[in-house]
């Protein structure tokens, strides 16, 4: 066996540096022999917001996150060809350093525009955005709530931030309010509340408004992560706070590129002025390089289609009714009411894992979701639609899943086969 | 203030669920090691636990809990403070 150096050199005999990985290669073991690594594939080639190919098989993409199919935009990709022929392909260096352009600037002064805050951050991702902003507002007297279905990125913020941390019960208002009058706030510190818009693994969404009623009795901060929900939801596309009106009462509200924005980095956007200090703390954001200037076009030209095509939301809201809609007249488990995330519980990773892999052979990618990455232990055939999806497109993954509902008997038995090694 | 061996076995009771394979609970059982609870339903059964004994139990202090005598004594200590 190798890899059992560190014995060697004083460590546990017979055991290496990966040991502690042996129950997850067991796992992967058995996602292996079933087939395609779900979190290791490549796409051939990827032509267009809603079509990949593998080999010679096009690929309905269904979980990519591209809500409203900007990456192929043609405004967006000419911003960013142009800003790589003005700028080159990358700043070479942070925020607080040469990495600020006047496009990054222009782009923070836009979003907090669309956000009506005094004061927005761009950073090189959306986990970094989280990473850095909670880890900057947060100090040590003062604590922080998340939801318990919080984002990775999330529960990362609270342990770069080092401070007390409490979970209260995934989208339950009230939970936090016995939570928030339970744990003693120390002396000059502040609750920090942090929830997110719409879910990423099931797809529901939260009751904003009702957190920051309840936060603000409290004299607490709410954070709100709208990653999968800005541009999506809301009259201009500022979320799922401007849809239930309380946009203008959010203290902090973070977002992603990488989704509707068609990039890649984030953003924070505060509705109070001192948030800019804060540039001058954020370790995430001043020791890491800032974002390549195409990114920030592309991002800047997909918001300016979020202004201005409000089509872009009624598309995707149709497209997810409809994919809703059918699965659920199919009898399939959906982990939430319609939304652009569809969750599908399945009975076991194990299965979930062969049904993910049928459905690529099949040519649709989903995603596939296993604990403990997914709410409840839940493991997950997960959908994310896109405004660039058209019915036939919708109409085409329905009569897959319908396919594979048809087939699950067959199904499971090559799985069987599959992990006994047959 | 609830015995040492009344919080252990609260603490079974409330692991039942989450223990899929039945495993015998001992005090020197690892959760996720020899339970095989993933780190998700750890947090929910801590927050059964912050229920039904009316207290906080914030993150930090069970991420250095490993066995249920661990967080029974985790427990013990949050309740006398």
């Amino acid at each position: 066996m190798s890899g059992t150096g560190g014995a060697d050199a004083g460590g546990t005999p017979g055991l290496s540096i990966f040991s502690k990985y042996d129950p997850l290669k067991q796992r992967v073991d058995v996602v292996n022999r079933i087939g395609v690594d779900p979190f290791n594939m490549t796409f051939d080639d990827i032509m267009g917001p809603t079509r990949g190919r593998i080999g010679n098989r096009e690929i309905i993409l269904a979980g990519t996150n591209n809500y409203l199919g900007l990456t192929y935009d043609e405004a967006a990709r000419q911003a960013a060809k142009d800003a790589i022929d003005r700028h080159g392909t990358g700043t070479t260096g942070s925020r607080i350093a040469n990495g600020t352009y006047v496009e990054h600037e222009q782009l923070e002064r836009d979003l907090a525009e669309h956000l009506g805050k005094p004061s927005c951050i761009v950073f090189t991702t959306g986990y970094v955005t989280n990473l850095a902003a909670m880890a900057g507002l947060a100090g040590p007297n003062d604590v922080i709530f998340i939801d318990a279905d919080a984002h990775a990125c999330i529960i990362d913020g609270t342990r770069l931030a080092g401070t007390t941390t409490v979970r209260f019960r995934h989208n339950n208002p009230a939970d936090l309010d016995k939570r928030l009058a339970r744990q003693a706030i120390p002396e000059g510190g502040h609750a920090l509340v942090v929830i997110e818009g719409l879910y990423s693994m099931f797809g529901d969404i939260a009751p904003i408004d009702e957190f920051v009623e309840v936060a603000h009795r409290h004299g607490a901060y709410l954070y709100v992560d709208e990653a999968h929900s800005y541009g999506v939801f809301g009259a201009t596309g500022a979320g799922i706070a401007e849809e239930q009106g309380v946009l203008d009462q959010i203290d902090f509200y973070s977002g992603t590129f990488s989704k509707s924005l068609a990039s890649v980095g984030g953003f924070c956007a505060s509705r109070h002025p001192e948030f800019e200090l804060l540039r001058k703390v954020m370790r995430p954001y001043m020791f890491t390089a800032s974002a390549a200037p195409s990114n920030i076009c592309a991002a800047q030209a997909a918001l300016d289609a979020i202004k201005s095509r409000p089509e872009l939301r009624t598309n995707i809201m149709a497209r997810a009714a409809q994919l809703h809609d059918g699965l659920n007249r199919m009898g399939f488990d959906l982990a939430a009411p319609a939304s652009p995330v569809i969750a599908i519980r399945r009975p076991n990773e194990a299965q979930a894992a062969m049904e993910w892999n049928w459905l690529l052979k099949e040519g649709v990618y989903v995603n596939l979701a296993v604990p403990p990455g997914t709410p409840q232990s839940s493991s997950l055939l997960r959908i994310s639609v896109s405004a660039a999806h058209t019915e036939e497109d919708v109409n085409a993954i329905l009569s897959r899943f319908r396919a594979l509902k048809d087939q699950s008997g067959e199904i499971l038995n090559e799985m069987m086969r599959k992990i006994a090694g047959g | 203030m609830p015995k040492d061996q009344q919080i252990f076995d609260k603490i079974c009771e409330l692991l039942k669920p989450y223990n899929v394979k039945n495993k015998p609970i001992l005090r020197t059982s690892g959760i996720m090691s020899d339970l095989e609870v993933d780190s998700t339903a750890v947090f929910d059964l801590i927050m059964e636990l912050e229920d039904h004994y009316d207290i906080s139990v914030p993150m930090e202090v069970i991420s250095d809990v490993k066995t249920v005598g661990e967080l029974v004594l985790a427990i013990q200590e949050l309740l006398q403070q």
